[in-house]
């Protein structure tokens, strides 16, 4: 297995991906952050990644359907959904759709390192969690 | 002292703003108390007393006269029955005269009648003496007394020198002479039986003119009382009807005087215009129940939309604890930087909530409809956001401004874009427009539209009724529609609805614009 994991990040607010791309690339991963759903689905299209995480609130396409096409295109990702609405029926439709988890705003970088580093086991890799904090 | 309506309902501060609380309203009720009371008392009952009075009096004056001619006539047959008595007795006389002369019987007969003729006309005569005149008395006794005289001449002669009754000529001369006085006297007694018929008749003809002429005045009389006291009750339930019917309608105004009077009608004002105040203060509560119900509503998505500003520092300040050393300068800065961005957007989202929020006193202001309309969409936006619905705000160049209680307006506007929501289907639209109202001048429409399920055509008529809803049990009080249709109702407009089933509605707020909205005190 590549040492990398391949990570499509979706969230309609920058912030999000300008300070998860650096937090992820810490423990090995390699992120492509989108803001723009359609440009996303267009890159899952083109790109099987091992993890997408998604918002689910966005104005053109909401993170559901992100989730659906998601399944659709590359059964094996695994998918995060990541959202501020966070309602007992919307986490039961995503993890119904197939998402591997889902994660309400707000956390912490390590909250989502966490579920990744999970989504790795299950994926059959292994990621460098004590790189994140070497820093400290 | 009776003053018009609608100097009590303008507006008294003609300020910027000029606030009308609770206790206001208050003032203005003990003020139309005090102007309903301050007239002079005029009861109906009164009213009825006093026609009953004339009528009675009127019939009163009418049995006077009627028994006055009653009177009149019964001394008119007494007088008649006299005259028919001294024609009788005259007449008798005069037979034994014409006797006298024929066989020469004696006198004894015909004097005792003209006696008798003569007591009857003196014992009857001073009664008499109005109808009969002095003169004509007068002129009766002496025809009497003449003819009396020469009858006693000729007894005298019968008795002392009886051959002179055998002198042809003399004879004759006094026959003709006692003839004519017969004569006379006959007619005279004639006369007046004739003359007092005639008399009698036409008292007679005027006590039956008075009979009628007393009918009609007493039902003209009766007719102008009912038409009154018709008109004064008919007036007043009339005017009743309609305060009840602007009351139902929301216009809280009180009952101010109409009439220089009061009388128990204005019992019932003063009871209405403490309904009135009670009214209002319910509907005060009603409102501010829907607003607290509007808030919890936007709360729900306010929370969630503020995840995102919190989302956004929580991982900027985790990754500055984390990088710290790494990072240079210029990206600690940026990073903090956008930690206070995130804190400023945190605050406008409460923010805007809170000023919805905020419970401020009813104030009358020049509102600018587009800024109104930004606001309220605002305020709706993570709600309508959160239902994946877009919204549009399309507000015509240039119009007009209006007057009102931004608040008490921000609540109407947010109610129907709710609602909007709620009909809509995820990925469709919602747009407001605001532009002139084409069916009347000087009035803007608010048109708030969406394309959802639409309102079924047989609840349709029912939507602005209080506690109508078609929302599931426990997700619409069904006050909305009903406190906004009071609210706008206040400020001089209407709420309009065109609903087709399956393609959407439109609400259209219609609002003057440069009036003052004329009951605006009574929220």
């Amino acid at each position: 297995m590549s040492a990398s994991l391949e990570i499509l990040l979706l969230d309609d607010e920058p912030i999000v991906g300008k300070r998860l791309k650096p937090a992820l690339a810490k423990i090995g991963c390699e992120v492509e952050v989108f803001q723009d759903p359609i440009a996303a689905v267009a890159r899952i299209k083109q790109k099987s990644f091992d993890i997408v995480v998604t918002d689910i609130r966005m104005d053109e396409m909401d993170g559901m359907q992100v989730l659906e096409i998601v399944r659709e295109q590359s059964p094996r990702t695994k998918v995060i959904m990541i959202t501020g609405y966070a309602m007992i029926a919307l986490a039961r439709e995503a993890m119904e759709k197939g998402a591997f988890d889902f994660i309400a705003k707000p956390f912490k970088p390590d909250d989502l390192r966490k579920v990744i580093a999970k989504a790795a086991e299950a994926l059959g890799s292994k990621v460098d969690f004590s790189a994140a904090n070497d820093n400290n | 002292m009776a003053r018009d309506a609608t100097s009590l309902s303008e507006p008294r501060d003609g300020q910027n703003g000029n606030i009308q609380n609770i206790y206001d309203r208050m003032e203005i009720i003990g003020e139309a108390r005090r102007a309903l009371l301050a007239r002079k008392r005029f009861n109906v009952k009164t009213q009825i007393f006093i026609a009953n009075a004339i009528v009675f009096a009127l019939a009163l004056g009418v049995a006077a006269v009627l028994i006055a001619s009653i009177y009149r006539i019964q001394r008119r047959i007494e007088f008649l029955e006299f005259a028919n008595e001294l024609t009788i007795e005259i007449q008798q006389a005069r037979r034994y005269e014409k006797n006298f002369f024929l066989y020469r019987t004696n006198l004894d007969d015909a004097l005792e009648n003209i006696h008798a003729a003569q007591e009857v006309f003196i014992t009857n005569a001073e009664s008499f003496a109005s109808l009969l005149g002095y003169s004509q008395q007068q002129t009766v006794l002496r025809q009497l007394e003449g003819y009396t005289d020469r009858l006693e001449e000729l007894q005298e002669i019968q008795r002392k020198s009886p051959s002179k009754l055998f002198d042809a000529v003399f004879m004759g001369n006094i026959e003709s002479q006692l003839r004519e006085k017969g004569k006379d006297i006959i007619t005279m007694a004639q006369g007046l039986m004739g003359k007092e018929k005639v008399e009698l008749t036409r008292t007679l003809q005027r006590s039956i003119a008075i009979h009628m002429l007393s009918l009609v005045v007493l039902l003209v009389v009766l007719i102008i009382n009912a038409y009154l006291l018709g008109t004064r009750i008919a007036t007043v339930l009339t005017r009743f009807s309609s305060y009840a019917q602007r009351i139902a309608a929301g216009d809280f105004t009180p009952i101010t005087p109409r009439r220089h009077y009061r009388d128990e009608f204005t019992e019932l004002a003063l009871a209405i215009n403490e309904m009135i105040k009670e009214l209002a203060n319910r509907e005060a509560a009603l409102i501010q129940t829907h607003k607290m119900r509007a808030i919890g509503t936007l709360t729900a998505g306010v929370a969630h939309e503020l995840n995102n500003p919190m989302n956004n520092i929580m991982l900027t300040a985790h990754m500055l604890m984390e990088e710290n050393a790494a990072l240079s300068e210029e990206e600690r800065m940026s990073m903090l930087k956008d930690v206070a961005d995130e804190t400023t957007r945190a605050k406008h989202i409460i923010g805007n909530l809170l000023d919805f929020a905020r419970e401020s006193a009813a104030t009358i202001q020049t509102l600018e409809l587009e800024k109104l309309l930004r606001d309220t969409i605002r305020l709706a936006e993570n709600q309508v956001r959160m239902s994946g619905i877009k919204i549009e705000l399309q507000v015509t160049q240039s119009l007009p401004a209006i007057h009102g209680d931004g608040q008490k307006l921000q609540q109407v506007f947010l109610n129907l874009i709710l609602n909007a929501v709620d009909a809509s289907t995820k990925g469709s639209k919602i747009q407001v427009i605001a532009l002139p109202y084409e069916k009347a001048p000087d009035h803007v429409a608010i048109k708030v539209v969406d394309y959802g399920h639409g309102i079924p055509r047989h609840v349709i008529s029912s939507i602005f009724d209080p506690f109508f809803t078609t929302k599931a049990k426990g997700h619409g009080t069904g006050l909305g529609l009903s406190v906004s249709q009071g609210i706008i109702a206040k400020h001089g407009g209407k709420i309009l609805v065109n609903s087709e089933e399956g393609s959407g509605s439109i609400f259209t707020v219609v609002l003057p614009v440069t009036t003052f909205p004329k009951t605006i005190h009574t929220f």
